[in-house]
């Protein structure tokens, strides 16, 4: 428990002091919004409304790249790595506080790139605010499960950049599709659908338990 | 064993060439229902790829022998082979039949899926240096792919599009005739896994032995 506080505050007082992730991450994201205007010409019409939300997802996945790319390619300097390996105790607390940390600067980058999508797409989403926080947070929590676990396993590779995308995608699938339904069902004014849910609980709950176990393995230099 | 196999295999398959071409045609898909020889057993060996590198992957990482890893890098590549021709069978029927090159119901997502997954292990091999750390992180991926199977049957069974594929093993969903083909292609196709897999496996094994005589000049010439 104390490696999991220890690393969450050091990742959190770097993110701080340097602001380099949620900077990078919150450009990029707005850069999606104005790409996907380019993309969908014509305005804001209902069909645009109806693609809404599976297009903020996607600026979130693109966005979270970013931050979990970094989140251990950022160890790489002075032999960190090898420092947060030797850590006392199961090294799945070194992946709960890399997950947390990264979940909290995902959070800021997300709220703000909704604020931008309700702009643009002219969406009202304050009145579904609190629940729309709880789906992305299932959501996010399965992309950054699975997401931190790959960027441990991509930072031993040559090209991490390249290799974290390639890793992660395909196994975003129930993840994407549960969160999509959610929230097309939230900003529609329709009832949360229980089977979304319930496949983002599901998904979150396989990822995160495999990839804590798994971390052990990935984390060994 | 490799020349046992490759005999066997030369057999079956020539056995089965037969049985295919002599088999009746479907009289409401015309000829291009044949392509089912191929399609099912290319789909039955990728899946059994997929699962050997899996299942050799959780061994490797708990008994730290290196020969699990030579299977489940073996089994991946003949897995993906496989599958690349389970999903180009597919269409040219799906065309033919559905009128469609691809929809996107629960087995062709899954099944397509499951070829990304296993071309990013076979990416991620090449991409890692040192043969213990590729193996490690290799086995963590490749055992999460296979894990990966039931989760998104459950999405895509929610959420994905309505069930296209045919579902098979059905009793007397074969007309009369073709199941003797239909057997033996199944068998072909096991078999080609099989020697494949055999053939694989030796060249990774001789790899890393052959190796070793270049480790030893590298070694003098750095001291």
């Amino acid at each position: 428990m104390n490696v999991f506080l220890a690393v969450l505050r050091k990742d959190l007082l770097i993110e701080w002091r340097s602001r380099d992730r949620v900077v990078a991450m919150l450009l990029f994201a707005l850069l999606v919004v104005v790409v996907f205007q380019f993309a969908l010409p014509g305005g804001v019409t209902p069909r645009t409304r109806e693609n809404a939300p599976g297009l903020l997802w996607v600026a979130y996945v693109f966005a979270s790249l970013f931050g979990l790319g970094r989140a251990f390619s950022l160890e790489l300097e002075n032999d960190a790595l090898s420092g947060l390996a030797l850590a006392p105790g199961d090294r799945g607390w070194v992946f709960l506080g890399k997950l947390v940390s990264t979940l909290v600067i995902l959070a800021l980058v997300q709220a703000v790139t909704a604020a931008a999508f309700a702009v643009v797409f002219e969406l009202s989403l304050l009145p579904v605010a609190a629940p729309l926080a709880g789906v992305v947070l299932l959501g996010s929590l399965g992309l950054s499960g699975i997401g931190t676990l790959f960027s441990a396993v991509a930072v031993g590779t040559r090209f991490r950049e390249v290799m974290l995308p390639l890793l992660l995608l395909p196994l975003l699938a129930p993840v994407l599709l549960g969160a999509v339904r959610a929230t097309t069902a939230l900003l529609s004014g329709d009832e949360l659908p229980f089977g979304a849910l319930q496949l983002l609980l599901v998904t979150d709950a396989s990822y995160l338990i495999i990839s804590f176990i798994a971390f052990d393995f990935v984390l060994d230099e | 064993m490799i020349r046992a196999s490759g005999l066997v295999l030369g057999a079956l398959a020539a056995f089965t060439a037969y049985l295919v071409a002599m088999a009746p045609v479907d009289s409401v898909q015309g000829v291009i229902q044949k392509i089912l020889y191929v399609h099912v057993p290319a789909a039955f060996s990728a899946y059994a790829g997929f699962l050997t590198t899996g299942v050799c992957g959780a061994l490797y990482l708990w008994k730290n022998d290196e020969r699990y890893d030579r299977t489940a890098i073996a089994a991946a590549e003949v897995g993906v082979l496989f599958c690349t021709l389970n999903i180009i069978s597919g269409p040219i029927w799906a065309k033919a039949t559905w009128g469609h090159w691809w929809v996107w119901d629960p087995r062709l997502t899954v099944t397509l899926l499951l070829w990304f997954i296993y071309l990013a292990y076979l990416l991620l091999r090449s991409f890692t240096e040192g043969s213990e750390r590729t193996a490690r992180l290799a086995a963590v991926y490749g055992l999460l792919g296979v894990l990966a199977i039931p989760l998104n049957y459950f999405a895509i069974e929610l959420f994905g599009g309505a069930a296209m594929h045919p579902d098979n093993l059905e009793r007397d969903s074969l007309g009369a005739g073709m199941r003797a083909p239909f057997a033996f292609s199944v068998l072909t196709g096991l078999a080609a896994f099989w020697h494949l897999l055999m053939l694989r496996q030796d060249l990774e094994a001789r790899r890393l032995t052959e190796a070793l005589p270049e480790a030893d000049w590298a070694a003098e010439a750095g001291s």
